[in-house]
């Protein structure tokens, strides 16, 4: 409990709720001084300008005009309240008081409030009862003359117990309502500070397992798609990263380990051979060391490229590419070659849509495929580079040669890391080029095929083709 | 030459030292990056060698530190980084030249060599090259030896123009892919020394002194001189 009270959610609530409050509190305020405020001053300058006809009345006509005139008005209005004196007698002239209120003589020529009964009359004009009423007003002393002796209190007040009531009644109905909405507010508030909480919580608690090493915990989303289910997947996709970089290091380790062992063994034994050997023996061994080291070298060259790709930071920034441009440079770069080696070389270009990717890797991605052309295309006469659009409309790019071929039930395993077939042991390499290439298509989410390549002259038979699908781009 | 060579790796700093005073330049060495800011603020270098991989300060900052002094001296940052990212990050902080370890030493010798060229050259732009009697004007496009023009494809016509803008000096087919064709990936196949040797067909084959030659285990060299 004392958690959510900490929480930023139910700090905003509270901060709203009390500045809600206060806006309706100022509302209320407001309307009071509109409504009730209005009417108090209209009813005070009423009883002024009557008090003033009456004061005119009085000097114009004297004491009898005006008890008559009172007289007449309690007759005609409900709520006007009126109370003729003589004094000092104390006679009680015209009115519809039953007697002076108290406040009357203490607030002499000021307005006061006081309270009074009044019969309770039935329809059939018979009286069952006696109300507590509430009314305002103002006492006044009338004389003839300065030094008259005989003078006149006149009391004008005007009834205000519905006006009071009202008045009590909105100050209730507004507090309860502003109370009501205080009320409203925290529980609101501490509702959604605990729903928060709880994903929030969510979030924490996978933090805390994948902390503790399980890197497959993922955040759960609602899929109401709000901001914290976007929060979650945004986190979620940065885990998938992480996970697929780990792995990605894991994998170069292992197959660090694993590829560089043994040549690296090799070494060792042929240096510790060495030593026990001749002058002649020595140099012969250094030499192989050497071209050994190179080979280890290149091996971890191309580990490193390939796993720098995978984790897509080889990669660069995937921008637009001419596609046909770049198959149009490599192809003027590997012809010559291809031609010496006594190959026929063909570039064909067809309209290729752009798509987005580095052209260092995908240039890299074609010299791999010429040349594995060139070095597997025993026998073969042709080689051909081709461009265009594929089926799905994205790009394709693709090497065919007529040579030797790969056999259909061992085309998948040639992108296998190290996998070199049986007929290729002889030729040198790595055998990490198609693994290179393989991580180059993932890098651009495009995808590689092996298929029949270009027909024999005879035999019936064919060579390989390579080719680099691309999406359609958007 | 006056060369810094700043690198950690001891073994790694002495085989190249020992090359590179073989090839006549004398070298200083450096261990880590404070010392090498150290000696090349004294100054009286023609050209760094840095690794960008340092203890205390790393070769970036080395040279972004040298060119905020107004330090113009070409500069070659070694890195075990080959990727086209850090190639650029390395070009930013004022590099001329990039390496990827592990690296040929004749490799690192011609890059050397061509940085020095850089500098020493005047720095009027320079259009017409000149090498023997072989002639290349790079701005109405043209070759000529002996007075008879060759017809040159449009690389052909680059990578002459590459090579003899390095006149006299080893060229490497990494050299020649990286500035001719602009690819930072060695193809396993000759497709340079193809390129090369129908160049040379062009500009050497029908005269006596042949000008463009292979220099074994390093790459390609365009000189007048036997």
């Amino acid at each position: 409990m004392l958690r959510i009270l900490r929480t930023t959610s139910f700090r905003f609530t509270l901060i709203y709720v009390v500045l809600f409050a206060s806006a309706v509190a100022l509302l209320g305020v407001y309307l009071y001084n509109a409504t009730f405020g209005e009417a108090a001053k209209q009813t005070d300058a009423v009883i002024d300008s009557e008090i003033s006809v009456l004061a005119d009345l009085f000097s114009t006509s004297g004491s009898g005009m005006l008890t008559r005139v009172i007289r007449q008005r309690t007759a005609w209005s409900d709520d006007a309240i009126y109370m003729l004196i003589g004094a000092p007698s104390g006679a009680v002239l015209a009115g519809n008081l039953t007697a002076l209120p108290p406040e009357a003589l203490t607030a002499e020529g000021g307005f006061f409030n006081f309270k009074f009964e009044k019969p309770l009359v039935d329809a059939a004009g018979r009286e069952v009862g006696i109300q507590q009423r509430e009314a305002r007003g103002k006492m006044m002393r009338f004389r003839a003359s300065a030094d008259a002796e005989q003078s006149y209190l006149v009391v004008v007040a005007r009834d205000v117990a519905s006006r009071e009531f009202l008045r009590e009644r909105s100050r209730s109905v507004v507090t309860r309502a502003a109370l009501v909405t205080v009320a409203f507010g925290v529980v609101i508030g501490l509702i959604f500070s605990r729903t928060l909480l709880r994903r929030v919580e969510v979030v924490s608690k996978t933090a805390r397992a994948i902390r503790g090493g399980d890197l497959s915990q993922r955040i759960p989303t609602t899929g109401s798609g709000d901001e914290l289910d976007d929060l979650g997947s945004n986190l979620n996709a940065m885990l998938d990263q992480i996970e697929r970089l780990m792995a990605g290091m894991r994998e170069v380790s292992d197959n660090i380990a694993h590829d560089l062992r043994s040549p690296l063994t090799r070494i060792r034994n042929r240096l510790n051979n060495a030593l026990e050997g001749d002058a002649e023996a020595k140099d012969a061994a250094l030499r192989a060391t050497i071209d050994d080291s190179e080979k280890v070298l290149a091996t971890f060259n191309a580990l490193l490229s390939i796993a720098r790709i995978q984790s897509g930071e080889g990669a660069g920034v995937m921008k637009p590419i001419d596609i046909v441009a770049i198959a149009e440079e490599m192809a003027e770069l590997y012809e010559p070659a291809a031609q010496d080696a006594g190959f026929d070389f063909k570039f064909i270009a067809a309209p290729t849509p752009q798509i987005k990717g580095s052209r260092e890797l995908v240039s890299q991605a074609v010299a791999n495929f010429l040349d594995n052309a060139l070095k597997y295309a025993d026998g073969g006469t042709r080689i051909e580079l081709s461009v265009g659009r594929s089926k799905s409309g994205g790009a394709v790019l693709s090497v065919a040669d007529d040579g030797p071929g790969i056999a259909p039930e061992n085309r998948e395993r040639v992108f296998e890391r190290f996998v070199r077939l049986e007929q290729s042991r002889s030729t040198p390499g790595s055998g990490l080029g198609l693994s290179l290439v393989s991580a180059i298509a993932r890098a651009h989410g495009a995808k590689l095929e092996l298929s029949d390549g270009l027909p024999h002259a005879e035999g019936g038979g064919c060579g390989l083709r390579i080719s680099m699908t691309f999406a359609p781009g958007d | 030459m006056r060369i810094l060579l700043v690198e950690d790796d001891a073994e790694a700093a002495a085989y190249a030292a020992k090359g590179l005073r073989d090839a006549g330049h004398v070298v200083d060495h450096a261990l880590d990056g404070e010392s090498g800011l150290n000696m090349a603020t004294s100054g009286g270098y023609d050209a760094y060698v840095i690794d960008r991989m340092l203890p205390k300060m790393d070769g970036l900052s080395l040279l972004s530190n040298r060119r905020e002094e107004g330090d113009e001296t070409p500069a070659l940052f070694l890195s075990a980084l080959g990727e086209v990212d850090d190639r650029v990050s390395g070009l930013k902080a004022g590099g001329d030249d990039y390496l990827v370890k592990p690296y040929a030493f004749s490799e690192l010798l011609a890059r050397i060599e061509a940085l020095g060229r850089r500098r020493a050259a005047p720095t009027d732009v320079v259009t017409r090259f000149k090498v023997g009697d072989l002639e290349l004007d790079v701005l109405t496009r043209t070759v000529r030896r002996a007075e008879r023009k060759i017809d040159l494809q449009p690389r052909e016509f680059r990578l002459l123009e590459y090579l003899i803008r390095h006149a006299g000096q080893v060229v490497t087919r990494t050299m020649l892919l990286e500035n001719v064709w602009e690819y930072h990936f060695d193809p396993q196949t000759n497709v340079i020394d193809v390129h090369i040797s129908r160049l040379r067909a062009k500009i050497d084959k029908d005269f006596d002194k042949p000008l463009l030659k292979t220099i074994r285990g390093a790459g390609y060299r365009l000189s007048d001189a036997e």
